[in-house]
């Protein structure tokens, strides 16, 4: 629940059970040294809008914070502070206290002078224990919230600063290369041929840090019910001229029924383009990559096949790593980063999937990925809300 | 000799947009992003405006929006017809495209980043015949 819920009806819960009109939940700020009305019951809400004050200020709540609940009866009226404004003569006020740490005050306030007594406050205490302990829950959410929000604002703000000065000097080098700042020697233009492929590893190589950071920092959050099928496809029809320019046959086997997994589109775009961009990539023309999604043990199940260059068993280990490629990925003269499958695996992972590899090298690879199917009848708008949104 | 108005925040890029432009024969106008772009438009009347759509985007679309959808008394209501080609961040220009954010895209075409010299022509010459 958010902290403003939850303090509100502390509030509430407070007045009712004690059949008061006035009740206030009081906040620490971060130095502990100043008070903040945080939620009021039946009093102004202007109340909400005073500033901060110094503890030494609350008589009550400076009271109730050294440990223990405090009556103000008539003969301690100057307790009740900036409340007697209000018309208030009688206040009760306790700790709310969460691990031994105090987190501020509930106080409860009646326009009859000595309304409380000891027993009001063992009925307030067991709701103060409670509200102690929601107050804790929701501020940590926030803080959460906080976080994650000013990670995802420097990934973007990391996104501009790093592509741009990459993709301002892809933008000179072409320029040049294709001619339009005059004719350049053989030389020239291999160095700056040479140039170029560097930019565009510089590219790629940002796009999947700043894939793994996004994907790191977003976590399964966002993950909602997609259809698998559509997925694979999408990416299949995306990497067919790459595969087509290089000569290499890619089938597509889909599974009849529609399987629903949790994931992002996005996410799961990002998994396969990287997988079937791989057995692309590490197979030689002439061969071929089937791609095929099935149902099996009540999970959704994607294989993707190549005859490609294969993996050395030695590499096995390390294939997920971050950075790392192996030796004949290498030498193959293919270009890339060794972030693909640790992205892919984050991402599996995150949607409670697997991946499994199996390889023979110069025989080419299997890569599996498996994930919890969603049963289409336990989704409020059944399929309606996939296909057609 | 046709003239392009580049309205920028990045000499850089200018220099890349620069280079294939000129050779092509187009005369090259530079602004800065904002009310600088918009006052260039006015004062010079290119025949066709770059937007670089990088940090500056407020400033970039304030542009493109101001000569797209000018209200009744602007004093820009005189230069909508002049195309606009959108400079993109990288994998953008699909999302901008599809579904929605169409009907928001002030521009007339747009081109992503890095640059293709050869395609920045060709979207040129189409918008300028």
């Amino acid at each position: 629940m958010e902290l403003s819920r939850v303090l509100v009806s502390l509030a509430d819960n407070a007045a009712m059970s004690l059949k008061v009109e006035a009740a206030a939940v009081c906040l620490l700020d971060e130095s502990s040294r100043r008070l903040r009305v945080a939620a009021v019951h039946g009093l102004p809400a202007e109340t909400l809008n005073r500033a901060p004050q110094d503890i030494h200020a609350c008589g009550l709540e400076r009271e109730a914070l050294a440990g223990l609940a405090v009556l103000a009866a008539d003969e301690r009226q100057e307790l009740l502070g900036e409340w007697a404004g209000e018309n208030l003569r009688s206040g009760l006020c306790i700790p709310l206290v969460h691990e031994g740490k105090p987190l501020g005050t509930l106080g409860v306030y009646a326009a009859q002078p000595a309304r409380f007594c000891r027993e009001d406050a063992s009925t307030l205490e067991p709701l103060a224990e409670l509200g102690a302990a929601a107050i804790a829950a929701a501020q940590a959410l926030a803080e959460l919230k906080t976080m994650e929000l000013q990670q995802a604002q420097f990934i973007r703000i990391a996104t501009h600063e790093l592509r741009s000065p990459v993709t301002v000097s892809q933008s000179l080098v072409r320029s040049v290369l294709k001619g339009y700042a005059g004719a350049m020697s053989d030389k020239q233009a291999e160095v700056f041929t040479r140039i170029s492929r560097r930019l565009d590893l510089l590219e790629t190589l940002i796009n999947d840090l700043l894939d793994l950071a996004a994907g790191k920092a977003a976590g399964a959050a966002k993950a909602e019910p997609v259809l698998l099928n559509a997925s694979i496809g999408r990416v299949v029809l995306l990497l067919q001229p790459r595969a087509e320019d290089k000569g290499i046959r890619v089938t597509f086997q889909p599974h009849r029924g529609q399987l629903i997994v949790r994931g992002t589109e996005d996410g799961l775009d990002r998994i396969f383009v990287n997988l079937v961009g791989n057995a692309i990539k590490y197979t030689p023309t002439g061969g071929a990559v089937a791609v095929s999604v099935q149902q099996k043990e009540g999970q959704a199940q994607v294989e993707i096949s190549d005859t490609g260059i294969g993996i050395p068993e030695q590499a096995m280990p390390e294939l997920f790593k971050e950075f790392y490629r192996a030796p004949n990925a290498k030498q193959s003269g293919e270009v890339g980063t060794g972030l693909g499958l640790a992205i892919a695996k984050n991402l599996a992972e995150q949607y409670g999937g697997r991946i499994h590899v199996k390889s023979s090298e110069g025989r080419g690879t299997t890569f599996t990925v498996t994930f919890p199917l969603i049963d289409p009848n336990g989704l409020e708008n059944p399929l309606g809300s996939i296909l057609f949104k | 000799m046709k003239r392009v108005l580049i309205v920028h925040d990045d000499p850089d890029m200018v220099a890349a947009l620069r280079l294939p432009l000129e050779s092509a024969g187009y005369q090259v106008l530079e602004a800065g992003a904002g009310r600088d772009g918009l006052r260039q438009v006015a004062e010079t009347r290119p025949e066709l405006v770059i937007l670089d759509v990088a940090l500056e985007m407020a400033a970039a679309c304030q542009v493109s929006l101001e000569l797209r959808n000018p209200s009744p008394r602007s004093h820009y209501r005189a230069y909508r017809h002049i195309p606009i080609l959108m400079l993109t961040p990288p994998h953008t220009a699909a999302s901008l495209r599809s579904g929605t954010d169409e009907a928001y895209l002030p521009a007339d075409d747009c081109l992503e980043k890095p640059l293709d010299p050869d395609v920045l022509l060709e979207k040129v010459h189409r918008l300028l015949e």
